[in-house]
C-alpha cells in the first residue's frame, strides 16, 4: 500500500503552470528520488506535500489522509518532515536549542508554558543522541548562524529526521558540499533514515543512484518516468530529455 | 442640509489631498526600501515649521518654496547617515530607529521653537472668500491648498508614468527585489526617493501650517492618521493610498458635520434608556465624538480581514 | 551543581537587593524612585517578551498596562466605598488578569503575522483604546483620570500602606515573582518556541508548531505581566489618567527595553533602572530632558543595537581571554574626551535654552551675554570631538588585539 500518493496534482502560480497533473504512489519504506532539469517544479512538489504551497487541483493523501489545505503545521504533525534546499534553520538559537525544538512538538511537549526544558532528562538525551548521529556534538552550544555551511547542512537533516517522522522530503541534502562532504552526507543519509520512507529531490546522479531505489523524472510539471535505477537508466525518453547530459557529466 | 453636505465634501476633499501628499511619499519610500517611515510626519511638521520662520523675514511665498527644499536635503541626510546603517539589522530596527526620530524630532522643534502655537497666517493675497454658498464662504486659501494638491498629485502621476526615473520606480514597486539589478546607482536611487518623499511631506506642512496650525503635537495628530491611510490602501500601492486618503478624509468631514448619535438613533428606534446608567457614555455617543477613532477602527478591521488593503498584494 | 548554585546565587542576591535598598537608602524621595523602577522593570521585561524574545514589535503595549492599571484603581475605589471586600496584595493580580483578558481579545486577531503588520495593528488598537477612553469617561474618567484611595483594605502583616515604603515592599514581592516567571518563561517549551518563531517562523511550522500560537502565548504572557505592572502603578500613584494607556506609554516602554537590550533577558532591567534614574536625576534640572532621551534613543538605535546588556556582553570574548585590562587605557583616552564634548554640548544646549541671563549648570556660572561662556563651550566640545576622533583607531586596534584569536599555542595550552 502507498504511505503516500498523489493523484492528478496541479499547481498554477497566475497563468503559469508548474506543475501539470503528477500521479505518483510511493511505497512504506521506499528510498525515492526525484530527479529532473531546473525548473521542472521539484522543490515545487515538495512544497506542495509540504504544505507550504496549497495544489490548484488534484489530490495528496498521507496514508489515507487527504492532505491538501492543512497548514504546514498540521502535515508535520502527521509525521511527514523535511529539509530544506536552501539552509533554513534558527540562527539565533544554539545547535543544540535548534535540535531540541524539533524534538518538541513530536515529544508531546506542545505549548506547554509550565514545564523546563532543561530538566526534561529524557528530551535533552534525545537531543544528544541526534547530535551525536548527525556528528555535531562537539558544536552543541554554538549559535546555528555561525557554524560551518556543511555543519548546517547536516543540522538542516538533523531537523528533519529528529522527530522521528515516517516520511522525511530531503530537498537537495547535498547541494553546495564538496565531495568528501557530500559522501559522508550520503552515509549520515543512510544511517538516519534507516527504516523510514524518503522522497528526495537531488542533481547529483552518483547520490541518487546510490540511495535511491526508485526513481521518478519530472520533466516541466510532468512526471515522464518513473522506475527502479536500472530501468531509468535505459529508459530512451528520459536519456534523451535529461539523464543523457547528466550521466555525461558526471 | 444641502449646504452642509457641500461644505463637508469640499473639506473632506481639502483634507484628504493633503493626506495624500504625505500618503504617496509614504508608500513610494516603502515600496523601494521596505522601511515604513514612523517619522514621515514629522518632516511635515519640519516643513511648516521652516516654513514659518522663513515668512518671518521673507514672505509666504519664499517659506513656500525654500521649506520644502531643506526638509528634503535633511530626508535625505536622514536616509544617507541614519536609515542605510540600522538597515542591516533588519525591519523592526529601522521602524524603530523611525520611531525614534519622530521622538527626536518633536522634542527639537520644541527646543528650536518653543511649545506654543505659532502664529503662522495665510498669506494677504489669498485672504479672501473664494465663492459664497448657501450664505457660507470658502477661503481662497483652502482653494489654494486644494490647487497645490491637485497640481502635485498630476505632477506625481507624470513623473511616475512617464520619465525615466518613474519607470524605475514603479519596476520597483511591482518586483522589489528587482531593484538590485538595476544598476550601480541603487543607494543614490533610495536616497533620492527618501529626500523627495519628505520633501512633499514638508510641503504637505507648508500649505497646512496656517490652516491647521502650527503646533509641536501637529506630527503626532496626522502621523498615526497617514500611517492608517497608507495600510488601509494597501501596503505599496499608489492609487490605494489615494482612495484610502480620501476616504479618511471625507469620513472624518462628514463624521464631524453630521450631527447624528447614539441619542437620535436610540429615539428613531423608539427605545429609552435612563439616565446616569453606568453605560451611559455608550447612550450619549454622537458621530463627532468617534470621529477621531475611525480612522484606527477601520484599519484594525482591515488589517484583520484584509491584510493586504484595498489595494496591496503584498502583505510585508 | 556550580551552575546550579550561581544561579540560586544570583536570584538570593537579586532579592536580598530588592529588600536591602529602602535600608540603605532610606529617603521618602529615594522610595519613590524605588517604587517607579519596580513598576518600569516589570512593565520593560514584558515588553521584552514579545520585541526581544517573540519578535513583536509593539507601539501599543500600554493598551494592557493602562488597563490592568484602571480596572485596579476601579477596585481600590470599590474597596473604600466597602461594595467590595479584598486584599490589596492582591490588586496587582487584578491588573494581571485584566492584561491577560485584554491580551487574549487582542492577540486574536493581531497575531496572525509578525513583522510590520503586527507593528500597525498594534498601533490600531492603541490609538483606538486611547482615544476611547477620552470619550468613555465613566470608565476612565476623560483628561482628569481616576483616582483610589490604597489605605482602605485590611492590613497585610501590619502595613497599612499608608506610607510609599509599605507600597515598596508588596511591589518588591510582585517584581521578584514577575521576574521569576517571566525568567521561567523562557525556559519552557512555549517560551523557547517564541525565539524559534521570531528566528524563522516558517521553519517552526515544519517542526509541527503553528507560529501564530506560539506567538499568542507569548502576547498574552505579556499583556498579563503588563497589567501586573498596571496595578502596581493604581497601588503606588492610586490615579490613572489616558497617559496611562497612550502612545507616549507604549513609546517609553520600547525605549526602555531598546536602550536597556533586547537580546538579553536582563536588559530591560538594565533600561529600566537607567531610564527611571535619569528621568529622576535630570528632569528635575532641566527642560530638555527629554530632547537628551530622544538624543540618546536615536544614538541607541544607531550605534548600539543590543543595547546596554550588549555592549556589556560584547567585553565576554575578551573577558574570557584574560585581555580586559588591555582595553582599560584605550577606553580612558577616548572617553574622557567623549565626555568633554558631550558636557559642553549639553551646557551649549542649556545656555542657549536658558530663561536666566546667567546659568548654574555643572559647578559652572555661565552668562548668557557674554562671548566668553559661549567660546569656552565651544571650544571645549571642538577639543573634546578632535581628541575623540583622534584616539578611536587606537581604541579600535586595542579592541581588535583583545578578541583576536588565540594563537596556536594558547589554544593547545587550553585544551
Amino acid at each position: 500500500m502507498s504511505i503516500l500518493s498523489l493523484r492528478g496534482l496541479r499547481k498554477n502560480f497566475g497563468a503559469t503552470e508548474i506543475i501539470r497533473g503528477v500521479d505518483l504512489g510511493i511505497e512504506d519504506g521506499e528510498k525515492h528520488a526525484i530527479i529532473g532539469p531546473n525548473g521542472a517544479g521539484k522543490s515545487t512538489l515538495f512544497h506542495l506535500i509540504s504544505g507550504r504551497y496549497a495544489p490548484s487541483a488534484g489530490a495528496i493523501e498521507f496514508k489515507g489522509q487527504s492532505l491538501a489545505n492543512l497548514p504546514p503545521h498540521r502535515i508535520n504533525r502527521l509525521g511527514i518532515a523535511r529539509s530544506f534546499q536552501v539552509t533554513n534553520i534558527f540562527p539565533r538559537l544554539s545547535v543544540f536549542e535548534n535540535i531540541r525544538c524539533a524534538l518538541l512538538w513530536p515529544s508531546g511537549y506542545r505549548y506547554s508554558f509550565w514545564r523546563l526544558l532543561d530538566r526534561e532528562a529524557g528530551l535533552n538525551r534525545e537531543t544528544g543522541q541526534v547530535l551525536e548521529k548527525i556528528g555535531l556534538a562537539g558544536r552543541a552550544e554554538i549559535p546555528a548562524g555561525e557554524i560551518a555551511y556543511s555543519e548546517q547542512r547536516a543540522l538542516e537533516l538533523g531537523m528533519a529526521i529528529a522527530g522521528g517522522a515516517e516520511l522525511i522530503l530531503l530537498d537537495e541534502p547535498v547541494a553546495g558540499m564538496s565531495h568528501s562532504e557530500a559522501d559522508k552526507a550520503v552515509e549520515l543519509i543512510r544511517r538516519v533514515t534507516e527504516g523510514k520512507t524518503l522522497i528526495m529531490v537531488e542533481h547529483d546522479m552518483n547520490i541518487v543512484f546510490e540511495l535511491a531505489d526508485r526513481i521518478s523524472v519530472l520533466v516541466y510539471g510532468e512526471v515522464i518516468a518513473s522506475g527502479a535505477p536500472a530501468e531509468i537508466r535505459a529508459n530512451a525518453q528520459v536519456q534523451e530529455a535529461y539523464l543523457g547530459e547528466a550521466l555525461s557529466d558526471a | 442640509m444641502p449646504e452642509v453636505l457641500v461644505f463637508a465634501t469640499l473639506n473632506g476633499l481639502v483634507t484628504g489631498l493633503l493626506l495624500f501628499m504625505l500618503a504617496s511619499g509614504l508608500t513610494v519610500i516603502f515600496s523601494m526600501m521596505g522601511v515604513l517611515n514612523f517619522a514621515h510626519a514629522s518632516f511635515y511638521m519640519l516643513g511648516a515649521y521652516f516654513a514659518y520662520s522663513i515668512s518671518l523675514y521673507f514672505g509666504y511665498w519664499t517659506g513656500l518654496i525654500l521649506a520644502p527644499l531643506i526638509v528634503g536635503v535633511l530626508g535625505a541626510l536622514v536616509e544617507r547617515y541614519g536609515l542605510r546603517r540600522v538597515h542591516q539589522h533588519g525591519h523592526v530596527a529601522e521602524l524603530v530607529f523611525t520611531f525614534g526620530l519622530a521622538f527626536l524630532i518633536e522634542e527639537a522643534v520644541q527646543f528650536f521653537w518653543g511649545q506654543d502655537t505659532k502664529n503662522y497666517q495665510t498669506p494677504d493675497l489669498l485672504d479672501f472668500p473664494l465663492f459664497t454658498l448657501f450664505g457660507q464662504e470658502f477661503s481662497a486659501y483652502r482653494g489654494f491648498m486644494l490647487a497645490i494638491s491637485i497640481g502635485i498629485f498630476i505632477g506625481l502621476y507624470q513623473v511616475l508614468t512617464r520619465s525615466r526615473v518613474g519607470l524605475i520606480i514603479q519596476a520597483a514597486i511591482s518586483h522589489p527585489h528587482m531593484v538590485a539589478n538595476l544598476g550601480h546607482n541603487v543607494p543614490l536611487i533610495f536616497t533620492a526617493v527618501f529626500g523627495i518623499g519628505t520633501a512633499l511631506a514638508g510641503l504637505a506642512g507648508v500649505i497646512a501650517g496656517p490652516v491647521l496650525t502650527t503646533f509641536p503635537g501637529m506630527a503626532l495628530v496626522l502621523g498615526s492618521i497617514v500611517f492608517v491611510i497608507v495600510v488601509i490602501g494597501g501596503l505599496g500601492s499608489l492609487p490605494g493610498a489615494l482612495i484610502a486618503s480620501l476616504l479618511i478624509g471625507l469620513l472624518q468631514s462628514y463624521a464631524i458635520a453630521a450631527n447624528v448619535g447614539m441619542p437620535e438613533l436610540l429615539e428613531l428606534l423608539g427605545l429609552e434608556f435612563p439616565r446616569s446608567h453606568p453605560l451611559d457614555d455608550l447612550w450619549t455617543l454622537n458621530l463627532a465624538q468617534i470621529a477621531p477613532i475611525l480612522p484606527f477602527l477601520l484599519l484594525v478591521l482591515v488589517l484583520i480581514f484584509r491584510p493586504t488593503g484595498l489595494m496591496g498584494k503584498r502583505e510585508q | 551543581m556550580k551552575a546550579l548554585a550561581a544561579k540560586w546565587g544570583l536570584w538570593g542576591g537579586y532579592l536580598a537587593v530588592l529588600l536591602l535598598l529602602p535600608q540603605v537608602f532610606d529617603s521618602i524621595l529615594a522610595i519613590s524612585i524605588f517604587n517607579q523602577m519596580a513598576i518600569a522593570i516589570v512593565f520593560a521585561l514584558s515588553y521584552n517578551m514579545l520585541l526581544g524574545q517573540g519578535g513583536m514589535l509593539s507601539f501599543g503595549h500600554a493598551v494592557y498596562f493602562g488597563l490592568g492599571g484602571f480596572l485596579a484603581v476601579h477596585v481600590l475605589r470599590l474597596m473604600e466605598f466597602e461594595a467590595v471586600y479584598f486584599s490589596i496584595a492582591l490588586i496587582p493580580l487584578i491588573g494581571g488578569l485584566t492584561g491577560l483578558l485584554a491580551g487574549i481579545f487582542a492577540g486574536s486577531f493581531s497575531t496572525r503575522k509578525a513583522g510590520t503588520v503586527f507593528a500597525m495593528i498594534s498601533l490600531g488598537i492603541g490609538e483606538l483604546v486611547a482615544a476611547s477612553s477620552l470619550i468613555f469617561t465613566g470608565f476612565f474618567g476623560g483628561e482628569a483620570g481616576v483616582s483610589g484611595d490604597r489605605t482602605f483594605g485590611p492590613p497585610l502583616f501590619g502595613m497599612d500602606f499608608f506610607s510609599d515604603t509599605d507600597v515598596y515592599y508588596l511591589a518588591v514581592f510582585w517584581v521578584f515573582v514577575s521576574t521569576l516567571f517571566m525568567y521561567l518563561f523562557t525556559r519552557t517549551p512555549a517560551g523557547r518556541m517564541a525565539n524559534a518563531v521570531r528566528d524563522n517562523p516558517e521553519r517552526a511550522e515544519f517542526i509541527g508548531y503553528s507560529a501564530r500560537w506560539v506567538r499568542f502565548i507569548s502576547f498574552c504572557a505579556a499583556g498579563t505581566f503588563a497589567g501586573v505592572a498596571g496595578g502596581l502603578f493604581a497601588l503606588n500613584y492610586e490615579f490613572l489618567t489616558d497617559e496611562n494607556l497612550n502612545l507616549v506609554t507604549s513609546g517609553r516602554v520600547l525605549l526602555m527595553a531598546y536602550i536597556g537590550g533586547l537580546g538579553f533577558f536582563i536588559g530591560p532591567i538594565i533600561g529600566a533602572i537607567i531610564l527611571t534614574l535619569m528621568n529622576f536625576l535630570l528632569s528635575n534640572y532641566t527642560e530638555l530632558f527629554l530632547l537628551y532621551l530622544g538624543i540618546l534613543f536615536v544614538l541607541t538605535v544607531l550605534f548600539l543595537p543590543r543595547g546596554f546588556a550588549g555592549f556589556i556582553m560584547m567585553h565576554q570574548t575578551a573577558w574570557l581571554r584574560g585581555r580586559l585590562h588591555g582595553l582599560a587605557l584605550p577606553y580612558l583616552l577616548t572617553g574622557l574626551p567623549a565626555l568633554l564634548f558631550i558636557l559642553s554640548a549639553v551646557c551649549l544646549l542649556e545656555l542657549s535654552h536658558a530663561s536666566e541671563p546667567v546659568l548654574h549648570f555643572l559647578g559652572l556660572s555661565l552668562a548668557r551675554d557674554s562671548t566668553l561662556s559661549w567660546a569656552g563651550l565651544v571650544l571645549g566640545a571642538g577639543l573634546g570631538a578632535f581628541l575623540t576622533a583622534r584616539s578611536t583607531p587606537r581604541l579600535r586596534r586595542a579592541w581588535e588585539a583583545a578578541n583576536a584569536p588565540e594563537t596556536r599555542v594558547g589554544r593547545e595550552r587550553a585544551s
